[in-house]
């Protein structure tokens, strides 16, 4: 099952706009090398999940994978064939929001071949523009 | 350690966030240079010579700025939110003689055996927080994991650092380790309920019962 929140406050929220560039979150912090998103948008729990494991599969234990972002916002959906009104739909999947600049994964314990190629396959699955950083002088 | 290297600047009279942007916009990096109870004063400088300097990894510079030379250390550096550009410098006045609180990369040597039997090579500490001599700044710390076991770590207690360098961190914390691998927990694959529970539902419902 992919990720979501153990308790919540609310189980509906509102979409909202996404606005401005990531201040947090937008420098390699845990690994050698990251994937870092060009562009604002959601990234569905089961697209991260999917992630997850097509970098696993990759590094087969050799390096570390880290996960910097969490799906926390609950994202409702209308079921098929019903008419508009009675209300807003029901939760139906769990979405991460992430601004232009967040780094989404980190990788670490690999030469950078295989970090590029992992990230690569990483980038594949996701719905947003990214590239691969690595940390920044002095850091 | 490295010696200071020479950096020139301009002292800059336009301030405030609309000015340096356009200072940017024209190739210049805005900077400010302060310490040692005199006046700050505004500088800018020229981006590619900054990028270069930050790059090179040397962090005292020979500032040339109005005429006059004067010491520094490149304290701070901000980028852009992509980490591409560089948005302003801060720069500290240095005495020579002065003791200054550093941080200093850890650069890790040679190849850890317990990454040959299957282990994680976990580098968890990229920097340390070292007391020093202005002078005596190492360029960085070399940690060797030739003999690293799987299991084993290396904490900060156990760096080597030159003599003079003190550390700051606290010695019981792990700068590298080769983590035994685990079986992959995969997140949410404890059969959890398919909605999280929410906050003071639950209450409220009692109440009502």
């Amino acid at each position: 099952m992919a990720l979501m929140p153990k308790r919540v406050k609310h189980r509906k929220e509102q979409r909202r706009r996404i606005k401005g560039n990531a201040t947090r979150g937008n420098r390699v912090s845990l690994g050698d090398f990251g994937l870092q998103v060009l562009q604002g948008g959601y990234i569905r729990a089961n697209t991260i999940e999917a992630c997850r494991i097509a970098a696993t599969q990759y590094i087969r234990g050799d390096g570390k994978l880290y996960i910097r972002i969490f799906p926390s916002k609950p994202m409702t959906a209308r079921p098929l064939e019903t008419r508009m009104g009675k209300g807003k739909g029901e939760p139906a999947f769990w979405v991460a929001v992430v601004k232009p600049g967040a780094v989404l994964f980190e990788i670490a314990g690999v030469p950078a071949d295989a970090a590029r190629e992992c990230l690569a396959r990483i980038a594949y699955k996701l719905p947003l523009p990214v590239r691969m950083v690595a940390r920044l002088p002095g850091e | 350690m490295s010696s200071p290297v020479k950096f020139s600047a301009n002292p800059r009279t336009a301030h405030g966030s609309l000015q340096c942007r356009k200072l940017r916009h024209a190739g210049e990096v805005p900077g400010n240079l302060y310490g040692h109870k005199q006046d700050p004063v505004a500088f800018s400088a020229n981006a590619v010579s900054v990028l270069a300097l930050v790059k090179s990894g040397n962090r005292l510079v020979n500032i040339e700025l109005g005429g006059k030379t004067e010491t520094a250390l490149l304290r701070e550096v901000q980028w852009d939110y992509l980490g591409d550009y560089i948005q302003h410098v801060d720069l500290q006045r240095v005495d020579p003689n002065e003791r200054l609180t550093v941080e200093v990369h850890v650069e890790l040597k040679g190849v850890a055996p317990g990454t040959m039997s299957g282990g994680i090579l976990d580098h968890a500490l990229h920097t340390l927080t070292v007391e020093c001599l202005v002078t005596a700044i190492p360029d960085h710390v070399v940690v060797k994991i030739q003999d690293l076991q799987l299991g084993q770590a290396i904490h900060v207690r156990e760096v080597e650092l030159p003599s003079n360098v003190k550390c700051l961190n606290n010695p019981e914390t792990i700068v590298v380790r080769v983590a035994v691998p685990q079986a992959a927990a995969e997140p949410g694959a404890e059969g959890g309920p398919a909605q999280p529970e929410v906050i003071g539902r639950k209450v409220e419902e009692k109440e009502e019962a």
